[in-house]
């Protein structure tokens, strides 16, 4: 299995500030699921940030499908973004367009025709579950039908790589566990996922890699497919896997 | 989300990309603006007069060209004779000057004519009896070519004063070149009032792509995290400066074509009180596509410098 994104001792600052990540060294296979924990501020953000090239490292190397990030100049970081899909806590929808048009985005972006384009977010949206809806304004949607909308905007193009940060965080647990799967879906057919969260007890009875940060650096790893009893409890993680 | 399938959908090939993305925005653009009448109505209103100003005040200018081209038929050069010059000579010299390029017409005015025409004139015959010469001096009226600028007149005179036969060479008539030098201004007046209500137009466009900006900030930033490259976010901006600025040409042309009907009738009352035909005429065909285009490059102008200068502050969190 070849990387899809490679960290070597990476660190990042906050200018004039303290450092958030430091000497994060770990890899993502091509059609891997892992998942980055930690508690607040301890640097998962960051790191789905520097693989999404929304901030440089201030050392060390990031490789993102083959792509030394610190090569590329300004005009080549929108076309890198076009090559990931990015799912946020927030869902960071276009409140005064339709599901489709939000869908339908990161498509008009690439200059797909217009046949491609209503075929495949269709295609996206019916794999989310919502193709019902693609005339609605996500302010009509509850939150995670809007996340799943954010989901949908993010496969569209099909991308190698989704990151998502937070995706459960403002979602109830019904929803939040739908979400997961969702993720796992798009995994099944080779799609590499990198999610943040801190939502330990939604995790950690599924069968992918673990990274746990802690003030920046990685403390903990869970291999894919481990036997769960086998296990020591994960930092933060009760005997319930909460 | 089969992988074969992203083999055969491909994004369009780049003329075709651009015909699609920019046919979408010039209407995705003029529909945000359809959605906000009022506002748009009023920013395209405020560039409309501020457009019109200085193509009013070039409608004016160019109705007193016309009107100072009229009166140039009156524009004579007189030719004041020597003494010792007989009126053979004299009038053979008026049929020379007559042949000379820039020469419309010539008189010669013998000096008994000149005295004769001063006798029934000037109310002093009485007084004339008195003299014992005639003290006036044959005269050659030169009337230039129509058309013919003060300059070229004053090479005419110049070159008709050095001739022998003649004592002094007089143009007649400097009101005319006093209003030639008023024109000079107002033509002067009309590019400086242009130029900074050009400016103010870029201003006025400027300002409210800012506003936009600030509203739409959250989705620029979207924009940017799903690999939006900068043309594209900047694309609906530009389209809407040109929008802006063709709508307030449009007001402008509308304003200046109003003012021009509502004074077309008092001009002419004023004109036939002279015995003139003249009147009013408005935009010529190709200066109102001037003012047309000057308002969309405005308005692109306008919104360009604001997007460039915005757009790189909003970076995606």
């Amino acid at each position: 299995m070849t990387d899809i994104i490679h960290f070597n001792q990476v660190g990042y600052r906050y200018p004039g500030g303290k450092d958030v990540l430091s000497d994060v060294t770990f890899s993502l296979g091509r059609g891997e699921m892992a998942f980055v924990t930690g508690s607040s501020g301890a640097g998962k953000t960051t790191l789905l940030r520097l693989v999404g090239l929304l901030c440089k490292p201030t050392r060390g190397q990031v490789m993102v499908d083959d792509v030394n990030l610190a090569s590329l100049k300004n005009g080549d970081i929108a076309p890198f973004r076009q090559r990931i899909g990015m799912v946020f806590q927030n869902f960071n929808l276009l409140y005064d367009r339709t599901v489709f048009d939000n869908v339908a985005l990161p498509l008009v972006i690439r200059g797909f025709a217009y046949s491609d384009v209503q075929r495949r977010v269709r295609a996206a949206l019916d794999a989310v579950g919502l193709l019902n809806r693609e005339k609605s304004s996500p302010l009509t949607l509850s939150g995670g039908e809007q996340q799943r909308v954010g989901i949908a905007r993010a496969i569209v193009s099909k991308p190698a790589l989704i990151l998502a940060d937070e995706p459960t965080g403002n979602l109830d647990p019904e929803m939040s566990k739908e979400v997961m799967k969702l993720f796992e879906r798009f995994n099944q057919v080779g799609v590499s996922v990198l999610i943040a969260t801190h939502a330990l007890h939604l995790i950690v009875h599924m069968p992918h890699r673990i990274i746990h940060l802690d003030g920046g650096k990685i403390t903990a790893r869970r291999p894919r497919t481990p036997a769960l009893s086998d296990l020591p409890p994960f930092p933060g993680e009760d005997s319930r896997g909460r | 989300m089969a992988a074969e399938e992203s083999l055969q959908v491909q994004p369009l090939p780049l003329m075709q990309r651009l015909t699609q993305e920019h046919t979408r925005v010039f209407f995705f653009s003029l529909g945000k603006l359809g959605r906000n009448p009022v506002g748009t109505l009023l920013t395209a209103l405020v560039i409309g007069v501020a457009l019109a100003l200085p193509a009013g005040m070039h409608v004016l200018t160019q109705n007193l060209s016309k009107i100072s081209y009229s009166w140039q038929d009156s524009l004579q050069l007189s030719l004041f004779l020597k003494d010792s010059v007989s009126s053979e000579r004299g009038a053979a010299l008026a049929r020379e000057i007559r042949g000379r390029p820039g020469v419309q017409a010539t008189r010669y005015i013998s000096r008994e004519q000149s005295l004769a025409e001063f006798r029934s004139q000037s109310g002093f015959g009485d007084a004339l009896d008195v003299l014992q010469d005639n003290p006036l001096p044959a005269v050659i009226a030169v009337t230039p070519e129509r058309g013919r600028n003060k300059l070229q007149v004053e090479v005419l005179l110049g070159e008709l004063t050095r001739l022998p036969e003649v004592d002094l060479a007089k143009l007649d008539q400097k009101w005319l070149e006093r209003l030639y030098a008023i024109l000079g201004i107002i033509d002067r007046a009309v590019f400086i009032v242009g130029l900074l209500l050009g400016i103010a137009v870029v201003v006025t466009v400027g300002n409210t792509i800012r506003l936009d900006i600030e509203a739409r900030r959250e989705e620029i930033s979207v924009m940017k995290l799903i690999g939006a490259p900068d043309s594209f976010i900047r694309r609906p901006f530009l389209y809407t400066g040109f929008w802006y600025g063709l709508a307030g040409s449009v007001f402008a042309l509308i304003l200046v074509l109003a003012g021009t009907l509502a004074l077309s009738g008092p001009s002419q009352t004023l004109a036939s009180l002279y015995d003139s035909s003249f009147t009013l005429s408005g935009l010529s065909f190709g200066s109102s596509l001037l003012l047309l285009l000057t308002g969309i490059v405005l308005g692109w102008i306008g919104a360009w410098i604001t997007v460039w200068r915005h757009l790189a502050d909003i970076q995606p969190q």
